[in-house]
């Protein structure tokens, strides 16, 4: 997720008025694409995608943002088949079982590259586009010795900002990690951490821009994140922590939803996304690492932490997301 | 003419029963019970006692002493002014408070060295901390009026019979007081705990989650439509029956003109002078920093760059609805009042006392219920991404017509007893009746108009669930700056609301009308 301070100036304003403005028409129908926010904001990598596609497709590009991916599954729900989507960008592959489960999602039939080998990927509707690993991000100018562990860091005191897994893609792989690294006790934990919690912020934009208005010691956010502030604003005191216990995953994807007007369209809009071109896009505008090998990184991403994966599969995720959210939601409120 | 008030008055009702149906419902999908065996539910239920509680206690009790000082020493400097800001403190969108308070009091504010190092905006505190400063200043009116109904004779008996400071406060003060105090609590209690959008701006996660916020997430965080449902009986059984409760307590004159008055009654001692000066001196301070802040913090914008065309679609937005919604609730508000009449003029004070409950039921559901009742019943059916911002001025004009009501009546009827049976024996039509009325009714009407409009224009509660994400209205563009920590932007936005609610007041002339308790927060 494209999450960086430069974003955070773009307008939220200026945001939605693109997206109405950028409907103006090239053609009848403009391809519509549901994804979060901060992916369209004008240091994300929404305009330099959507240029970049429709030199090649002669066709207008019309991306209509909500809150967080978790919201973009939330919305999917509520407008059923009355959706004004062709294609939804920017769910995880945790939430694919549940996103599959509204019957709205057709067969991608992207011929895939060769992908990182971590990815494993079998899918037949979802085509993932980037990755990367949460991690608690902090200031290094002030935490001297950061946490090693997430049981470090659930039992310091330290002050901690993160997202709502009930909207928000962070959130929910913060839970995750929760529940694979304390299982049956996680509860306790979650009762633990609402000691020195700041604040839930609905999505990962606000809790970003609250860190670095000095608003936590961490935030929840991605091993990448630091390279964001490296490249563009050249400075290298941000740094994820790299926890022993691994770090949970989260694969962003996209799909062609099955009421799409115009699915061929959808389908080439998904094979570019895994272009060579786009893949190098996508790192230094959504700061994730790419899906397919053999990218060209800046020298930076070389030197982020190296993190071991950890997490469940998209089934597990989905026959137990709703209890551990209840289990959260009741922890946290004490 | 009457026939359409009466068709009024059935799409009023209409309404209310469609969300009702909503609430129990529609879609076969009911209220979830098992939540009442979750720990959310009652850390939820819990902390909206706990807030309501605490901030009305607290609002009242720090009032107090205020409105006591400004009794006994008629002459302190300022008070028209002070009284003035005090309603406009009363009457201001909850989110331009906000904004000055994050400005003031947030991770990097002004304030902060002045603070304890665990200071933690987000959550209790913060929630406390804007709920004082909107619900004091009421209370403050409120308990000031009350110590003017004071007798003379009562003070001068007092002084005959030399009663101490102590007695005088039992045997004088409190008797007067105590309804009021008592009413006061119950009425902030209920506004604190109706509150959406302090809960939802400074709210801490689930920790600080309020009744009337957990059903918006339940709705738009999870979309788990029984949920929302059994959040929003609660919400309904617990706010609406205390309103019921309270409401028909009566009603007093908070809005009142700000009277110069000439009572007698005795002078402080020195000591207690100095301490309600202090005291007067505080509240100033506390009421015009989050606003001066403001003024401040958007001057750190780049005044000359500054994108202004980003405020002026919101400000439009929010200016349409506002006036759309004030012009229907008048409209409405004055239909509903013929049958009322009507009925009076037949001696039939049953129906009419019926008729005016009727006019102003829309008191007893706070907006989300409301919202979230129709919400479950359209979606099925409606596009609610194209006729949602109807729904947001329905909504908003149905909560703002019992105050129209209320501002209405008492003039409408006052003019009944000296006119209506001149018009009556003259047989003027519906329409000559109208113009007969209008110059006699021009003031009530601007002052209901300009409520109704103070009170839609500062809307997020309806609008968060109807509203549009690519229109939006001011309150929501100043929710969605001031979260993600855009405070110079957030500022700019929030002054311009403030100056357009600053200039409504000047068309509001304050007159008397009954509490308010629908709140928009």
């Amino acid at each position: 997720m494209s999450k960086f301070k430069s974003a955070l100036l773009a307008s939220a304003v200026s945001l939605s008025a693109g997206g109405v403005l950028s409907a103006n028409v090239a053609q009848a129908e403009p391809l519509n694409v549901y994804t979060y926010d901060s992916f369209v904001s004008e240091w994300g990598p929404g305009p330099k995608l959507e240029a970049a596609f429709e030199a090649q497709c002669n066709c207008d590009v019309n991306f209509i943002a909500v809150d967080d991916g978790v919201s973009i599954l939330n919305r999917l729900r509520v407008e059923g088949k009355k959706n004004k989507a062709d294609i939804i960008m920017g769910l995880d592959d945790a939430l694919m079982e549940e996103t599959r489960a509204t019957g709205l999602i057709a067969e991608h039939k992207v011929k895939l590259p060769e992908l990182r080998a971590e990815l494993n990927w079998q899918d037949k509707q979802f085509v993932p586009f980037d990755m990367g690993y949460f991690a608690f991000v902090y200031d290094a100018d002030k935490i001297a010795e950061p946490v090693t562990s997430l049981r470090e860091l659930i039992n310091s005191d330290a002050s901690v900002i993160y997202q709502d897994p009930r909207t928000s893609t962070p959130g929910q792989g913060l839970m995750m990690w929760v529940e694979s690294v304390y299982g049956d006790e996680s509860e306790a934990a979650w009762k633990q951490l609402s000691q020195h919690t700041v604040t839930v912020t609905k999505g990962w934009w606000e809790a970003y821009s609250m860190f670095l208005e000095g608003g936590a010691d961490y935030v929840l956010s991605y091993t990448t994140s630091p390279a964001y502030h490296a490249v563009v604003e050249e400075k290298n005191n941000y740094k994820a922590a790299a926890f022993s216990e691994g770090h949970v995953a989260q694969v962003e994807v996209a799909a062609v939803l099955n009421t799409s007007k115009q699915p061929e369209l959808a389908q080439q809009f998904l094979q570019f996304m895994v272009s060579p071109e786009a893949q190098e896009i996508l790192p230094v505008t959504n700061w994730m690492l790419p899906v397919a090998k053999n990218t060209e990184l800046p020298e930076v991403f070389g030197r982020l932490a190296n993190v071991e994966r950890i997490g469940f599969t998209s089934e597990e995720v989905a026959k137990q997301r709703k209890s551990w959210i209840r289990e959260w939601r009741s922890a946290a409120a004490k | 003419m009457l026939v359409v008030a009466l068709l009024v008055l059935t799409g009023n009702i209409a309404v209310s029963v469609l969300a009702f149906q909503g609430l129990i419902g529609f879609s076969g999908q009911g209220a979830d019970l098992s939540i009442f065996s979750d720990a959310y539910f009652w850390g939820v239920l819990s902390f909206s006692v706990k807030q309501a509680v605490l901030s009305a206690v607290l609002s009242v009790m720090l009032a107090w002493p205020v409105a006591r000082g400004l009794y006994f020493l008629p002459t302190l400097r300022g008070q028209q002014s002070f009284l003035r800001l005090c309603l406009l403190a009363f009457v201001m969108p909850t989110l331009v408070l906000i904004t000055g308070l994050v400005v003031l009091f947030g991770r990097s504010g002004w304030l902060l060295p002045l603070l304890p190092d665990d200071w933690n905006l987000y959550g209790l505190h913060g929630i406390l901390l804007a709920h004082i400063y909107l619900n004091m200043p009421f209370a403050i009116r409120m308990l000031r009026q009350q110590y003017n109904n004071i007798p003379d004779p009562a003070w001068r008996l007092a002084l005959q019979l030399k009663l101490s400071h102590w007695q005088r406060f039992c045997y004088i003060e409190l008797p007067v007081l105590r309804p009021v105090l008592v009413m006061l609590l119950g009425f902030v209690f209920i506004l604190c705990f109706n509150s959406f959008a302090v809960v939802l701006a400074l709210g801490g996660g689930p920790q600080a989650t309020t009744l009337e916020v957990a059903i918006y997430q339940a709705l738009k965080y999870d979309f788990n439509i029984p949920e929302a449902l059994s959040f929003a009986w609660t919400q309904l059984i617990i706010a609406g029956g205390l309103f019921v409760v309270l409401y028909r307590k009566g009603s007093g004159g908070w809005l009142s003109v700000d009277l110069p008055d000439s009572h007698w009654r005795p002078l402080p001692g020195k000591w207690a002078g100095v301490a309600y000066r202090t005291g007067y001196g505080l509240v100033w301070v506390f009421l015009l920093l989050p606003l001066v802040s403001l003024v401040f913090q958007a001057a750190r914008n780049d005044l000359l760059e500054f994108d202004y065309l980003a405020l002026l679609q919101p400000i439009l937005l929010s200016a349409l609805l506002g006036i759309m919604a004030a012009c229907l609730s008048v409209i409405i508000g004055y239909l509903l009042l013929l049958p009322v009449r009507e009925a009076r003029y037949r001696g039939m004070t049953r129906r009419q006392w019926l008729l005016e409950w009727l006019a102003t039921h829309t008191l007893i559901a706070p907006a989300m219920v409301t919202s979230v009742g129709l919400y479950v019943l359209l979606l099925p059916q409606t596009d609610l991404d194209q006729y949602g911002l109807v729904l947001v001025v329905v909504l908003n004009t149905l909560a703002v017509v019992p105050f129209v009501v209320q501002q209405l009546r008492p003039r409408l009827l006052q003019y009944d007893a000296q006119y209506d049976q001149l018009v009556r024996n003259l047989k003027f039509s519906p329409l000559l009746r109208l113009q007969a009325e209008l110059p006699y009714l021009r003031q009530v009407l601007i002052n209901a108009f300009a409520l109704g409009l103070l009170l839609a224009i500062g809307d997020v509660a309806v609008f968060a669930i109807f509203g549009h994400q690519d229109l939006i209205t001011l309150p929501w563009l100043i929710y969605s700056y001031a979260g993600t920590y855009r405070m110079d932007e957030a500022a700019m936005a929030s002054l311009v609301l403030l100056l357009m609610c600053a200039g409504l007041m000047k068309l509001f002339v304050v007159q008397k009308l009954p509490y308010k308790v629908k709140d928009k927060r």
